[in-house]
């Protein structure tokens, strides 16, 4: 019960706090100050909330708003998994939040009537969505997200861009999410309700009695969860819509809305659907899915020029490692436990470690952004770094995480589904060949963010001139956000206890090895099996080594060498020439990788809708029916009307002849007969 | 008490339109407007009464007509049903007085109305409120139809306002097919009364075999005339001549529904509608469906794109209605929610359009661009009717659709799947269709025309859009504890 009250005030604040928001919209800072401090609010709820369900206080499911007919109710209901979303996505709405109060002032001609109190209904529909246990509750909450978010990604009235890039996303999200009510439809009428443990009988059942419809029900929630993380083949609208909203907008959903795809997939095919042969053949196709996305989702981003179209690819391609790292752990699961708990851990834990990377880095090209007015990679000047060492700073560092640098976030989950994969050689030579495509992945990860952090940063910082570092509101999230991924880099085992807490807390995943067998006692990771270390990872020493090693770098030999710093022009085989026209520009990078990658990134042209004439025509029942009939009516009245000359004779003609017609009707009717 | 207070939610709106057609030049709206207020609370102060045990009281009968099963002949009733369409008619028809109290002046861009035709508008408006409540709150067939037949006398009184020549033609194929749907109704009026001596809602169900099933398909078809369903739906287009408060009152919210209450109350009232006529006019609804969205791509007018999807719509409740009959309540009980949900949603939709209309004198798709600037709440109307309309949560026909989707699955047949099938296509079609159009409308660069002012909206209008936006979140919540009522 004091679950669900901490969770009613959260939500009282962030609906309050939008309505209060929409009120002081006239007065933007003052709107946007209020929104902070509701989802300050909220977020602490969040976490206390979070706190409590991983200390294990097992709070009894409370339902209020029943529907009687639907046999529904909202039933709210924290379990480790729950709490893992909310303590993830508290802090990094927040903190989102906190960046748009400086942000929005870039756009003077919309009102940020149309953004703070959508966004926090945005955090709102987030939090009910992984808190509730009923199916029809959870596709409302669902469905307002996506509505939310529309309005967010359409933000820009006079931009048609971003119009055409939110009704896509919109026809798409609600195709998905159509497709999951169908499928919530099949399951309730089997359960006959749509609380969790009902349907999750029910689906065990169809497993058995109709494998196929079970099958298309599992589908339909794969597609709409994929859809939604922007998973191959259902991304399409994914980097129209994220390069289109507003950047902090953007870094809310990287960080917090598309996370929920993971959510979805872990509570059908964990939580709704019981361990059996279903579970290991549908974590072969999440996995293939999943390895697909990320190797075409980010050698398209390689291709990009758009800072933020850039990173949307990259969302696609990262939330392939989680799909890949969870689907190989479903597919483990029954035959080898210890590597599957290794997957799904891996696969949550990198979306963990996603949320806050992804965000830090969409606040950084927004904060680039901001200031410079472009996204464009190929335009810029360079030599931002100089002017805005701080932002330049946190990117580096969130880009260094994404790819997979240790000693931070993103090394520490991909170092896991490595293990996965290489270790899994034992039941499917498929696992390694995954884990080195993904490990190549990082490497071009990697070259795409050098690529950005080149073309945004570096260079000299001779046309910069006027732009300053972005405001402390707008700083202080991403060093925040920066701060995490390298907390959660060097003791990844503090991060990694909650996310296994989540994971086992599962019905279909409880009594699986516990995280010791895992990765050990901490706080280094390490897989020992049989008295042997199959492998470790030691982010702390390495992290001193590396620290040591930079140390050393600079003093003993730059300051050793006492070489001093000198500041030429560039030299250019004795011309001189302007720097900008000798900077290597971010659009001529990577030329091999485009052209032989060119265009394997399937691009969907718009869908033309047209009724053929004809079909108009027939549907028209107008024109072959009723006009027709008012036709023919119009013409006989006018015939009944011709009779009537006015002449007394024609009028005793028609009297005789209608007498004999009736003498003649009555001769015949009675047959004779007098 | 009751009896009275009920009695004159039906008396005042009637002597208010006497009075406002009497009244002198510039009084009518006035009196209109007060009319509806008292006629709107009293409607929710006896439905808050009135609930849950339901009312009925029989006043009168006539002395040549022996009716078989109760006191009298003319009487009142207000369950969870009826109900329903009373708050719709009262509640949205207060909102369109007050509306047209803006829309109808000078400065009406698309039309420009003057005062001295005010007291004509009013009393025809008051009337067909009157008449709307008379159906809602009849007791049986007879009286029911009594009323029926009014609010079509009304309606092409409406339609035909302008009195231009399609106006008039307009109004003249409306009377002329909704009649012919009448006619059906007085076939099975007189066909039950001979049978069984009664004209009571449950009569129809005390008849047996193919004379049950003839009623019930008399009554269909009567109620497709009226819903303007396949194939009698061409008026419905046409009456967008209308001016647009009437389009959104009579032709969204009320005078269609009348069609579609008919068949929710003959079922529900004793649950014996016969399979095949059941199954009759799912199927019809489903073809409904599909045709109307199918007029969706070619409509540069916006009133007739909402035109066709109100034809949709009622076919929604008429597939609920009809999955209901087939045994599947829960069905049924989606169909009269979405009674409500949807008359607030494009009531919204409407008045949003005729919004439009008033500041610009335009309502073409190809034509208007940008105008949120100067109508930001126009088109947070506008998209919250759209958001309503189609099914989106937390608005209103959300929940309306989804528990005759759930009905539907609760059938045994494979119809249920189908019906699935259908209606989510439908949904996501058109709302992605009503989503382009009204980013096409009101978004994008705004540039002002340079031939004439641009008044600000009355407040009078701005204040019905408010009530409507609001309409379309609490209409479920309202409607959901009184469907929940309508069980066999």
């Amino acid at each position: 019960m004091i679950t669900f009250r901490l969770l009613e005030v959260a939500a009282a604040f962030l609906v309050l706090g939008a309505a209060t928001a929409f009120f002081t919209r006239r007065r933007r800072k003052v709107c946007g100050w209020v929104s902070v401090a509701a989802m300050g609010g909220a977020a602490v709820l969040m976490i206390a909330v979070a706190v409590r369900a991983f200390a294990g206080a097992a709070d009894a499911e409370v339902s209020v708003l029943p529907i009687a007919s639907l046999r529904s109710a909202l039933s709210v209901r924290v379990d480790a998994l729950s709490a893992l979303f909310l303590c993830v996505s508290g802090p990094v709405a927040w903190m989102t939040t906190l960046y748009s109060v400086e942000y929005m002032s870039r756009y003077t001609k919309d009102s940020v009537a149309k953004y703070f109190p959508v966004l926090l209904l945005l955090f709102f529909s987030i939090a009910g969505t992984v808190v509730t246990t009923d199916l029809f509750w959870f596709l409302v909450f669902w469905e307002v997200m996506t509505l939310t978010s529309f309005f967010l990604v359409i933000y820009e009235r006079e931009n048609r861009e971003s119009h055409r890039a939110g009704l896509k996303y919109f026809i798409w999200n609600q195709g998905a999410a159509l497709g999951m009510v169908a499928a919530a439809l099949v399951l309730w009428r089997h359960a006959g309700s749509f609380g969790f443990a009902a349907i999750r009988d029910a689906l065990g059942a169809l497993q058995v009695s109709n494998p196929l419809l079970a099958h298309t029900v599992l589908f339909l929630f794969f597609a709409g969860f994929a859809t939604k993380a922007g998973l191959l083949p259902f991304w399409n609208w994914l980097p129209d819509a994220y390069a289109a909203a507003p950047s902090s907008a953007t870094a809310a959903f990287g960080g917090t809305m598309s996370k929920l795809g993971v959510y979805g997939l872990l509570r059908v095919f964990l939580h709704l659907l019981p361990l059996g042969s279903f579970t290991t053949s549908w974590g072969v196709v999440i996995a293939c899915v999943g390895l697909a996305s990320l190797f075409i989702g980010t050698l398209a981003a390689l291709q990009q020029d758009d800072t933020k179209r850039l990173m949307s690819y990259h969302a696609i391609g990262q939330v392939g490692y989680m799909f890949l790292g969870i689907g190989a752990g479903l597919a483990l699961l029954r035959t080898n436990p210890l590597l599957g708990t290794m997957g799904l851990v891996a696969g949550l834990f990198h979306m963990v470690n996603n949320c806050f990377y992804k965000s830090c880095l969409f606040l950084g090209a927004g904060a680039v952004e901001f200031r410079t007015g472009g996204r464009s990679l190929a335009a810029m000047s360079g030599g931002l770094g100089g002017v805005m060492s701080a932002t330049m700073a946190c990117s580096l560092i969130a880009s260094l995480a994404i790819a997979g640098v240790p000693p931070l976030n993103g090394f520490a989950s991909k170092w896991l589904m490595y293990v996965t994969g290489i270790l899994g050689g034992e039941v499917s030579f498929l696992l390694p060949v995954a884990a080195l495509v993904a490990m190549f992945i990082s490497l071009v990860t990697l070259a795409s963010f050098l690529k950005y952090l080149g073309g945004a940063f570096l260079g000299a910082a001779t046309e910069v001139k006027g732009i300053r570092e972005v405001p402390m509101t707008m700083l202080a999230p991403q060093v925040v956000l920066a701060t995490l991924c390298i907390a959660a880099g060097l003791l990844p085992i503090v991060p990694l206890r909650l996310v296994h807490q989540a994971v086992v807390g599962l019905p279909s995943a409880a009594g699986l090895p516990a995280l010791s067998a895992l990765v050990g006692p901490g706080p280094n990771l390490a897989l020992v099996k049989d008295g042997v270390v199959l492998a470790t990872w030691a982010p702390m020493p390495v992290a001193l080594v590396l620290l040591v090693l930079g140390a050393a770098a600079f003093f003993g030999l730059q300051r050793a060498g006492g070489a001093a710093t000198r500041t030429v022009p560039v030299w250019a085989g004795g011309e001189e020439e302007e720097p900008a026209l000798m900077r290597y520009r971010a659009d001529s990078l990577y030329r091999p990788f485009k052209d032989a990658f060119h265009g394997m990134y399937p691009h969907v042209p718009p869908l033309q809708l047209s009724v053929p004439v004809f079909v108009r025509r027939t549907l028209d029942l107008d024109r072959w029916l009723f006009r027709p009939i008012a036709r023919g009516t119009a013409d006989a009245a006018r015939g009944v009307s011709r009779t009537h000359v006015g002449i007394p004779q024609v009028y005793l003609l028609w009297i005789i002849v209608g007498a004999v017609a009736v003498i003649m009707t009555i001769l015949l009717v009675s047959g004779g007969a007098p | 008490m009751l009896t009275l207070a009920l009695a004159l939610v039906l008396v005042i709106p009637v002597a208010g339109a006497v009075m406002a057609g009497v009244a002198r030049v510039g009084e009518a709206r006035g009196v209109a407007l007060r009319a509806a207020l008292v006629t709107a609370l009293l409607a929710i102060g006896v439905s808050w009464v009135a609930y849950p045990a339901g009312y009925r009281v029989m006043l009168a009968g006539l002395p040549w007509l022996e009716h078989g099963s109760s006191a009298g002949l003319f009487g009142l009733l207000l369950d969870p049903l009826a109900t329903i369409l009373l708050l719709v008619a009262t509640v949205i028809g207060f909102l369109t007085v007050l509306y047209s109290g803006g829309y109808l002046q000078k400065e009406n861009q698309e039309h420009s109305v003057g005062a001295e035709h005010h007291g004509r508008f009013y009393f025809w408006l008051l009337a067909f409120l009157a008449s709307m409540v008379g159906v809602a709150t009849a007791p049986n067939f007879l009286q029911l139809f009594v009323f029926w037949e009014l609010t079509t006398v009304c309606s092409w009184s409406l339609i035909s306002f302008y009195r231009s020549p399609s106006s008039l033609r307009a109004g003249f194929k409306a009377i002329l097919m909704t009649h012919a749907g009448g006619l059906f109704f007085m076939a099975a009026l007189l066909v039950m009364f001979v049978k069984t001596g009664s004209f009571d809602f449950d009569a129809p169900a005390r008849l047996d075999g193919n004379v049950r099933g003839a009623v019930y398909a008399f009554l269909m078809i009567a109620a497709w005339g009226k819903a303007a369903q396949v194939p009698l739906n061409t008026w419905l287009p046409d009456a967008m001549e209308a001016p647009t408060p009437i389009s959104a009152y009579l032709h969204a919210a009320a005078m269609v529904k009348a069609g579609v209450y008919l068949m929710a109350r003959a079922v529900s009232s004793g649950w014996a509608m016969p399979e095949g006529v059941g199954l009759v006019m799912a199927i019809m609804a489903l073809v409904t469906i599909l045709i109307a969205l199918s007029f969706y791509f070619v409509q540069d007018d916006l009133k007739r794109l909402l035109a066709y999807s109100t034809i949709a719509h009622l076919g929604y409740v008429l597939l609920g209605v009809a999955i209901g009959a087939l045994g599947s309540p829960i069905a049924l009980q989606g169909g009269a929610l979405h009674i409500i949900c949807h008359a607030f949603g494009k009531a919204t939709l409407f008045l949003c359009v005729g919004a439009v209309a008033w500041k610009t004198g335009s309502r073409s798709i190809a034509g208007l661009r940008g105008i949120a600037r100067i109508m930001p709440l126009t088109a947070t109307a506008y998209f919250v009717g759209v958001l309503a309309v189609t099914g989106i949560p937390p608005f209103a026909c959300f929940w309306s659709k989804f528990m005759i989707l759930a009905g539907a699955m609760q059938l045994a047949s494979p119809l249920g799947p189908v019906i699935m099938a259908v209606v989510l296509i439908e949904s996501l079609v058109a709302f992605g269709w009503m989503l382009r159009v009204g980013q096409k409308v009101f978004l994008g660069p705004w540039t002002p025309p340079a031939d004439r002012p641009l008044h600000p909206l009355p407040v009078s209008m701005q204040i019905a859009l408010v009530a409507l936006i609001a309409g379309c979140l609490v209409a479920p919540v309202v409607g959901i504890p009184l469907v929940h009522r309508i069980v066999p």
